[in-house]
């Protein structure tokens, strides 16, 4: 349904988003990650054909967004990220005027909007100004804005950005929900609810693309991970045991209290020795009393491919200097 | 269309809630009656010597003061705020023409100032009344004058918007509009002190004579003469600024 390739944009000297590209498939579910002023905006924005891309191509349901932008906007459905809505019109006359400008026949017109508010969960402050209602409830008008015309892609742009966290958890089952129905492409700085919500994760940082792929794949494949063991037995009966496990050999066993000793094997990223260690314990006779892999969480790896790549990088740099 | 007409709908309903174009109106108003009752007192001063006194005479100074004014407010806000408070992006990605948007905005400006213009016409009646005229208006140079009133105001709101799209600012777009309104009445009288001896050329005083918007109403409209020339500069100038203003929203799509 979208497909990104090459994309480029910059904005006099400064680049926002260096060469991109990407597919969003009919039904997915994707989160574009990224710190701020990553180029998620300006990506989204050539998306739904607020500016142009200064290179590559990009379309949206098999329409380029340069030559086919009308084409292109009529398959969107696009929250933007602080949800400009006009003060001085009651909710229920925003979603009118925008069910009528995207072309809603007039016959139709009332039934989507209905159904817009419905869906949004703005049906009981309808009649209030847009410029009183709460920010949560003006990310769901926005919402709604996005679903009125029924489009099949919607693109939101940060839409859970300034809530707190029951308005958070509201918009993430909202999204959850209207999965069922649309493809998403929703932007966010926020990990947990990227990881909540969508079946792929796109992270981008400094307009490259860093990782793309399901978020508990790209944890798993590319961070390191620990192994818990802890049985009823000495610390030698453990280390013996596992002496032969990859990883396992030589890591000191510590004694856990009651009778117990314990064991923290740091594996590399993609390693799982786990099934190996329980035959092992199984053999040698020792209780387990506990067996656990602990997974590196999204955050980790986030800041890992963000952060701390940029820090592998500069510091060759600063020697190099040096 | 549809978005235009859409557009145009959003506007003027938005026009019509705001408490701006309400205090627009009172004021306006309030010194077009003050005005008329003066005005009032004048003709009965001159009432011997009405064949001698033209009808041009009785110009109002408000209409110059609405003329400056009134487009500049109410087009400062067509492109400016929704820049300003980001409901551009909203606006420009549905599905609709930027050319479409400016159209509707742009006409939602023209009815709603020619809505503040219309009760002006109970004026008309006023003006037959016994203790005025006593007499019938002859309809024609009415009719001419309101035309030229339409077209003028269509060319000034069609550069209000130009200068609001060129914003986000909403005092500098009103400014802007007023400067190029202002021009328009005294910039020919401006032309002509600093070209000196050059202004008596036929072509150049053609020239300044074609842009003199107040001898076009002195000379021609308050005289119920209609000179296509005219309308052809007024719809030109407006289709222009339109274009212009087009052109403004659409640079953010060039790479």
């Amino acid at each position: 349904m979208i497909s990104v390739r090459d994309l480029h944009k910059s904005f006099g000297v400064s680049t926002a988003v260096a060469g991109i590209s990407f597919e969003v498939a009919r039904g997915e579910v994707v989160g574009f990650l990224g710190p701020n002023g990553a180029g998620k905006t300006t990506t989204i924005r050539v998306l739904t054909c607020f500016h142009p891309a200064s290179a590559g191509t990009a379309t949206v349901a098999g329409f380029d967004v340069t030559r086919q932008s009308l084409q292109v906007r009529q398959q969107l459905g696009y929250l933007p990220e602080n949800v400009p809505i006009y003060p001085d019109l009651r909710v229920c006359e925003y979603l009118r005027y925008r069910a009528a400008l995207k072309g809603v026949p007039w016959r139709q017109r009332k039934v989507a909007v209905e159904r817009a508010m419905a869906k949004a969960g703005v049906v009981e402050v309808q009649r209030k100004l847009c410029g009183h209602v709460s920010r949560g409830y003006r990310q769901r008008v926005g919402l709604a804005d996005a679903l009125v015309a029924n489009p099949p892609i919607l693109i939101l742009d940060e839409p859970t950005s300034g809530l707190d966290p029951n308005q958070r958890r509201k918009i993430k089952a909202l999204v959850r929900e209207l999965a069922q129905e649309h493809t998403i492409l929703f932007s966010s700085h926020i990990l947990g609810e990227v990881q909540d919500v969508s079946s792929r994760v796109i992270v981008i940082h400094r307009g490259t693309i860093r990782a793309d792929g399901p978020p508990a794949e790209l944890v798993a494949k590319n961070t390191g991970r620990v192994l818990h063991v802890a049985v009823a037995g000495t610390p030698l009966q453990l280390q013996q045991a596992l002496a032969e496990v990859p990883w396992c050999a030589g890591i000191p066993a510590t004694d856990a209290g009651g009778g117990a000793v314990a064991m923290q094997v740091v594996l590399p990223a993609g390693s799982d020795p786990t099934a190996m260690v329980g035959e092992r314990l199984l053999a040698a006779g020792l209780p387990v009393r506990e067996l656990r892999l602990q997974m590196a969480s999204l955050e980790e790896y986030f800041h890992q491919i963000t952060e701390g790549r940029d820090r592998e990088a500069a510091a060759p740099a600063a020697e190099d200097a040096a | 269309m549809t978005g235009a007409w859409v557009t145009f709908q959003k506007e003027l309903f938005s026009y019509c809630i705001s408490p701006a174009s309400w205090l627009i109106a009172v004021l306006f108003y309030f010194f077009r009656g003050f005005e008329l009752m003066s005005k009032s007192v004048e003709f009965a001063a001159y009432q011997l010597d009405q064949d001698l006194y033209p009808t041009s005479t009785y110009g109002f100074t408000t209409t110059y003061l609405i003329v400056v004014l009134v487009p500049g407010i109410l087009t400062m806000r067509a492109f400016a705020e929704e820049r300003r408070t980001g409901s551009l992006e909203t606006l420009v990605t549905a599905p609709v023409s930027d050319a479409a948007i400016v159209f509707g905005k742009w006409a939602a400006a023209v009815a709603f100032y020619l809505l503040l213009w219309l009760p002006t016409a109970l004026l008309l009646l006023v003006l037959q009344a016994d203790v005025f005229l006593g007499a019938g208006l002859a309809f024609g140079p009415v009719f001419a004058a309101y035309l030229g009133l339409c077209l003028w105001a269509a060319m000034l709101l069609a550069f209000g918007c130009f200068a609001s799209s060129l914003t986000d600012n909403l005092l500098l777009a009103a400014i802007l509009s007023m400067l190029f309104s202002a021009a328009l009445l005294i910039g020919p009288f401006l032309l002509n002190l600093w070209l000196g001896a050059a202004a008596e050329n036929y072509y150049v005083a053609e020239l300044i004579r074609k842009l003199d918007v107040m001898a076009n109403f002195r000379d021609w409209f308050s005289r119920g003469l209609i000179d296509t020339s005219q309308i052809a500069f007024y719809v030109g100038g407006t289709l222009f600024f339109l274009f212009l203003t087009t052109v403004s929203l659409q640079a953010r799509r060039v790479a």
